[in-house]
């Protein structure tokens, strides 16, 4: 009797079943976070080979053309545009061309004029948002790598030192990825420290935009790469 | 690799100083590789990990700090984020909301900020999570415990 009840029932083919289905769950969890993370950045260089971070120039004709068939009040503001500006450069749409574009096109501008005095400026608000940080509790070594390529690439546009560099390297740097990416990350740096300074201007419009608290929205909208830019960064980042 | 190097010995030199002010974390780099470190974080008190030390190890990939470092517990633990095999952890911080402002010691302390206040919606450890999801929050806690004494603390006699 006792032994009978410790029998297991033998059904071969159900039994090979439930194993199968045991695998097939075990397979999923040992289907990893940084497996998933691995595939992203796969997909993501699959996109840097299609696009640079900044593109060569194109005309404007070539924009209007791709949207002549859509809506009538883009061909406007393209008609608009044509007004001021001869040609475009596309940049990589992965979350970080505000600020991309917005470095190439702000070094661009500066190597063009050669503007001494805006220079100045822009290196004594740097040492401003070094102190904000500070202030704020960063840890220097968190963002001053960040800071002095910066500050090298601005120096850099300026002609007539060792290490000013011509258009084409201008270019160049601006597609290298780690050139570029630092660059990113001290403009997160810097639009993450002005919201905080000014926080009480800024909470309404963070708490209409994604209802979370200013410290909150730095801490996930602002300084990871990859994040896109809203009205909040860029009137943060111009202020 | 070289900016990511710099980076982590200028770390180096901040844990060594803050040593004392966070007693909670003892972080340490291989004598060999500096992108390799182990930690020892303390169980935080009135959770079911009180009383425990536990073991974290490591990876830093070249691209740091623009790329978070790969963390794991190595002592076995019981909590919603942390797979119970692989001691992998699931913390937004480590993966889509890394930035450069973290530092190896932070992510210390926002893993004991994570064991004190686990999240159950989204758990690698579904045993775990169900437990406190359906609300048997002294079923999760005897199991926590049990684990954390079972692995987590000195071995008696």
């Amino acid at each position: 009797m006792q032994n009978q009840q410790d029998e297991i029932p033998v059904e071969p083919e159900k039994e090979s079943t439930t194993f199968n289905a045991a695998f097939e769950a075990d397979d999923w969890s040992n289907y990893k976070d940084t497996d998933v993370m691995q595939q992203h950045s796969a997909i993501l260089e699959q996109d840097a080979a299609k696009f640079p971070f900044v593109g060569d120039k194109e005309p404007l004709s070539s924009l209007a053309n791709e949207y002549k068939s859509g809506s009538p009040i883009l061909l406007e503001k393209i008609e608009v545009l044509s007004k001021q500006y001869a040609a475009i450069r596309r940049t990589r749409g992965d979350g970080n061309c505000f600020f991309r574009s917005f470095m190439f096109s702000y070094l661009e501008h500066i190597f063009e004029s050669q503007d001494q005095a805006e220079v100045e400026r822009i290196k004594t608000n740097v040492e401003k948002c070094r102190k904000t940080l500070q202030g704020l509790g960063y840890s220097d070594f968190t963002f001053e790598d960040f800071f002095s390529l910066f500050i090298e690439q601005l120096e850099s546009v300026l002609q007539g030192n060792e290490d000013s560099i011509s258009h084409d390297e201008l270019i160049v740097r601006s597609r290298d990825q780690s050139v570029s990416d630092y660059v990113v990350m001290f403009f997160r740096f810097v639009t993450s420290g002005e919201i905080k300074k000014r926080s009480e201007f800024f909470e309404p419009f963070i708490l209409g935009l994604t209802n979370t608290t200013v410290e909150q929205f730095c801490k996930t909208s602002v300084e990871p790469m990859g994040e896109e830019s809203d009205h909040v960064h860029i009137t943060a980042f111009f202020g | 690799m070289q900016a990511s190097r710099a980076r982590l010995f200028k770390e180096y030199k901040e844990v060594q100083r803050e040593k004392v002010a966070d007693p909670d974390i003892q972080l340490v780099c291989d004598d060999s590789n500096i992108f390799k470190w182990t930690a020892l974080i303390k169980g935080p008190s009135e959770t079911p990990y009180e009383g425990g030390v536990f073991q974290l190890a490591f990876s830093v990939p070249e691209q740091y700090p623009l790329q978070p470092p790969q963390v794991r517990f190595l002592t076995k633990i019981f909590h919603p984020n942390v797979h119970f095999k692989t001691g992998e952890i699931c913390l937004d911080i480590l993966k889509n909301a890394w930035s450069p402002a973290w530092t190896l010691q932070s992510v210390c302390r926002a893993i004991i900020a994570l064991m004190a206040h686990p999240e159950p919606d989204s758990p690698l450890n579904c045993d775990s999570g169900n437990l406190l999801r359906s609300g048997d929050v002294r079923g999760f806690q005897s199991m926590a415990k049990m684990y954390t004494r079972l692995a987590a603390m000195p071995k008696k006699g």
